[in-house]
């Protein structure tokens, strides 16, 4: 009886310090312990491969590798920015494009909803699988008819050409990811006030010029949380690529993450490849300090006025 | 310029019946006023007027024009929304110079033009701010120079004061009719606050249900009511209406009884407003007596709630009533004028 | 209707690829490696026994529900509090508490993974579902955090202070009458974390012995140089999606809150 008051002061009292710390811990230990352990392991010369590399201090060593003497590092970071930017842009004009045409057309969203989920809601590593089947030379669907309209050969193994593989990925994340940023639009689009867009035609605007003057400025708060969502998403992609290509051929597709898994999980150069993991991370941070900044920090300025009584 | 809803019906998805054969005709220069209890279809017909909503038959006439099928943007008219529905990522000015920019208007008569008005509405120390730093008062008058600011022949205004407090709504509605009266703009004027409507409107369109109830001036709606619902609905106090009956010139309705001349027997109901009942000291030949139930004194007012049988009315006294307790006798007189006699049946009023 | 046909037209799109992986897991071999698609074939429930029961990926199953079970338990439990305290108390630094979590959420596994790995083996862990699970924690904690914010703010504080006038304390106003009231919140927001863990593929990847894989990991190991028993890969494939498919139709109406952090309310 009695330790249950005291429970119940306590929670009374010190409720919100109470709830709040166990997650703050639970996280800074399983995060921030691996973070700073990779930090500090990219100071060293740890290699599992090779004899007499036991993790011994070699200051900045790393570092200066990663900047002056690892040209496979840019070309996989280059590659990756080149894929984040033209999945991007791809899918916001795709999603923004179909997220208006159910919004204006479909009465019954529910249904093209759920179809539209499936993509994005498969594991990634099974969209690899369902893909390198598709595109395989020999009896992928997808190739047969690419070469019954004449858009491939018989040689052609889309996914075994260095000039045709990366496209053919970054397609497949379009195909993957675009219902995501159609959902998001067009949550947005049904949330929007309906006041605006009869003020706009009350004042003369035609559609496009509705579109433009009132349904983009509306929406700019939602198209940039999707666009910077999708970008350190993409950044980040390991799944689907590694089980299409591991990579290849060659370094064709060797994106950043995968780059990362090669040096750490195969050449076992771990004092370098935590380098290569700080920066990726590094990269993702800045980009989360981007969207933070500029959907959140909008949300206050953006709204509509209805503004009610004085 | 006059306008016209001619036979005007919606009925709406779920087969709600939003307005029913509406026929109303106006002039230029009118402030007419559209003033009914919610679903009454005020709003509807505003919206059908704008063209933001489709009549299901019927047609809007403009100089005797068809506009029913034209799109908003060709029916020059203005409209004030309830919500204000500023463009909040645009600045006060911004807002105000739309509809001049849609219309191509060369940026040195925008400029005139917009300080213009917003010197009339007295928020030129606004222009550079956004709706979201914008009182409501402030607000509401932004959304009134926006629609007004490209000279429109018609305002169309959707219950504006609504969202407003009440010491503002009475300041913003004397503002708007000296706008009126300088302008000389048609205004159309939706509202469920009767009190508004007849500070207000030249005429009022009272609606009920999706039907026109009457559209008569302030004065005559008030002194003749064409309907018992009409009656009820205009005046605060609301009118009394006692149901009864009448055999031989009396007026009966349980204990109370009262003489009346020229009306033929049957069912009635009879109505009298509360002020225009009168209080006597003593019993005279005239007045009827009722029990003080309640008294509620709003100096220099007072409201005296009084039954007899099942019999309940609602007295407004202007003077000085003495000292009246509950339960006290009080000497209640019907003057003639003030006696309107409406159907049981249809609530039509008796001529 | 060229609208709708287009429509039309982009569904296909989306799902044929996907019904062409489930097909092809009742597929023999023969129609599989044929030349030209088959649409057309006599479905055979051959691959399933093969791969599941004979070379025993049943295991894998019961992994992946472990691993996603228990990382869901623990976000809830962990990030739920935390949420409460976000939606309802002021506290300095709080923003940037928040941003915190986001970025927890956010970290590339890549990154993570590797010293993780490296600690998880001086722990003797790697052997153990902990790892994947603790793994797994990382970003669902967030996720629990940041929608249960917005599911909690929700709710009229209003509610709260009845609740404290007739009696309760504030850790008896959370647990008894603002828990139920989220509880719809809370089952979206589990099931969604279930989704995640279930899906992830890195972590399980590198954090676990071969006994203690995943559906996930259990999908790359059957594609190899030597060539690719497509049949049964498909077909844990297809066990791997399939349930994830439906418990996403149970919580549509919530997906697009949780997946863009509260930004949106679907």
């Amino acid at each position: 009886m009695r330790t249950n008051r005291i429970i119940e002061r306590v929670l009374d009292h010190g409720v919100a310090p109470l709830l709040l710390v166990p997650s703050v811990v639970l996280l800074f230990v399983i995060l921030l312990g691996p973070f700073l352990f990779m930090v500090w392991t990219g100071f060293t010369d740890l290699h599992y491969a090779l004899p007499n590399r036991d993790g011994a201090f070699v200051g900045f060593d790393n570092f200066r590798r990663l900047m002056q003497d690892d040209p496979i590092f840019w070309h996989s970071f280059w590659l990756t920015m080149k894929f984040v930017f033209g999945v991007v842009l791809v899918e916001f004009a795709f999603g923004l494009g179909l997220a208006l045409l159910i919004f204006h057309y479909i009465k019954n969203h529910r249904f093209i909803l759920t179809i539209l989920l499936v993509p994005m809601m498969l594991a990634p590593i099974a969209v690899g699988l369902i893909w390198k089947l598709l595109l395989s030379g020999d009896f992928g669907m997808f190739t047969y008819y690419l070469r019954a309209i004449g858009l491939a050969d018989l040689q052609t193994s889309i996914l075994g050409n260095p000039s045709l593989v990366m496209p053919a990925i970054m397609l497949i994340d379009v195909w993957q990811w675009t219902p995501f940023v159609t959902l998001v639009i067009l949550a947005g689009l049904l949330s929007l006030p309906k006041e605006p867009f009869e003020a706009a035609i009350m004042d003369g605007a035609r559609p496009l010029q509705i579109f433009k003057d009132v349904t983009l400025p509306l929406l700019r708060p939602i198209i940039a949380l999707v666009l910077l969502l999708r970008g350190i998403d993409a950044f980040k992609e390991f799944d689907k690529v590694f089980i299409l290509t591991g990579g290849g051929p060659g370094i064709s597709t060797e994106m950043l993450s995968i780059y990362t898994y090669r040096i750490n999980f195969r050449d076992w150069d771990l004092g370098y490849g935590a380098v290569c993991a700080f920066m990726v991370y590094l990269v993702v941070l800045i980009m989360c300090s981007v969207f933070y900044k500029a959907v959140y920090w909008n949300e206050g300025r953006s709204k509509m006025a209805g503004k009610a009584a004085a | 310029m006059s306008v016209s809803f001619n036979q005007i019906s919606k009925v709406f998805a779920d087969g709600t019946v939003g307005l029913d054969h509406l026929d109303l005709k106006f002039d230029k220069g009118e402030f007419i006023v559209l003033l009914g209890p919610s679903g009454s279809g005020k709003t509807t017909a505003c919206r059908i007027l704008a063209g933001l909503e489709e009549a299901t038959s019927g047609s809007v006439k403009v100089d005797n024009l068809e506009v029913t099928s034209l799109p908003p943007r060709e029916r020059n008219m203005g409209m004030v929304f309830q919500n204000y529905a500023l463009y909040g990522h645009k600045t006060v000015y911004e807002n105000i110079a739309y509809p001049l920019r849609i219309r191509k208007i060369d940026k040195g008569n925008i400029d005139n033009r917009v300080k213009a008005i917003a010197k009339v509405l007295q928020i030129e120390d606004f222009l550079d701010r956004r709706p979201s730093q914008l009182s409501g008062g402030q607000a509401q008058r932004v959304a009134v120079a926006r629609a007004m600011v490209w000279s429109p022949d018609i305002c169309l205004m959707d219950e504006p004061l609504s969202n407003l407090d009440a010491l503002l709504r009475l300041k913003t509605r004397t503002e708007l009719k000296r706008l009126h009266g300088d302008l000389g703009q048609t205004f159309v004027f939706v509202t469920h606050d009767q009190e508004e409507a007849m500070t207000l409107g030249t005429r009022i369109a009272v609606l009920n249900q999706g039907k026109l109830a009457q559209f008569d001036t302030p004065r005559q709606v008030y002194h003749e009511p064409a309907t018992r619902f009409v009656a009820e609905f205009i005046g605060r106090p609301a009118m009394n209406i006692i149901e009864g009956e009448i055999k031989d010139c009396v007026f009966k309705s349980g204990p109370f009884e009262l003489a009346v001349k020229g009306q033929p027997d049957g069912p009635v109901a009879l109505g009298v407003r509360p002020e225009q009942i009168v209080l006597k000291e003593v019993s005279t030949d005239e007045s009827v007596g009722f029990n003080l139930d309640v008294l509620e004194l709003v100096e220099p007012d007072a409201l005296l709630f009084v039954n007899k049988g099942d019999t309940s009315l609602v007295v407004r006294v202007m003077h000085d009533i003495g000292d009246l307790d509950r339960g006290s006798e009080v000497h209640l007189e019907f003057p003639d004028h003030a006696r309107h006699f409406f159907e049981i049946s249809d609530g039509r009023r008796r001529s | 209707m060229a609208m709708v046909a287009t429509l039309i037209a982009i569904l296909i799109l989306f799902l044929t690829p996907y019904l062409w992986i489930v097909m092809t897991s009742f597929k023999t071999r023969l129609d599989i490696l044929s030349d030209a698609p088959v649409w057309f074939f006599t479905p055979t429930s051959e691959n399933y026994p093969t791969i599941f029961i004979d070379k025993n990926y049943l295991p894998l199953v019961w992994n992946s529900m472990i691993v996603a079970s228990f990382s869901t338990i623990l976000s809830l439990a962990f990030g739920t509090p935390a949420a409460y305290v976000f939606a309802r108390f002021e506290f300095p630094g709080k923003e940037d508490l928040f941003f915190f979590f986001l970025t927890t959420r956010m970290a590339p596994p890549i990154s993570i993974v590797v010293p993780m790995f490296l600690l998880f083996s001086v722990l003797g862990l790697t052997d153990k579902p902990i790892a994947v699970i603790l793994a797994h924690t990382t970003f669902n904690v967030s996720l629990v955090v940041w929608m249960m914010r917005g599911f909690f703010a929700d709710i009229p504080r209003e509610i709260d202070e009845a609740a404290m006038m007739d009696g309760h304390t504030r850790g008896g106003t959370f647990l008894r009458v603002l828990l139920p009231l989220a509880a719809p919140g809370l089952a979206a927001t589990a099931v969604l974390c279930f989704i995640l863990s279930w899906n992830e593929f890195l972590y399980a990847f590198i954090l676990v012995a071969f006994e203690g894989r995943t559906l996930t990991v259990g999908i790359p190991g059957l594609v190899t140089p030597h060539g690719t028993l497509w049949g049964q890969v498909t077909s844990v494939a297809v066990v791997a999606t399939l349930p994830i498919l439906f418990f996403t139709f149970l919580v549509q109406k919530h997906l697009v809150r949780g997946l863009t952090f509260g930004a949106v309310k679907g």
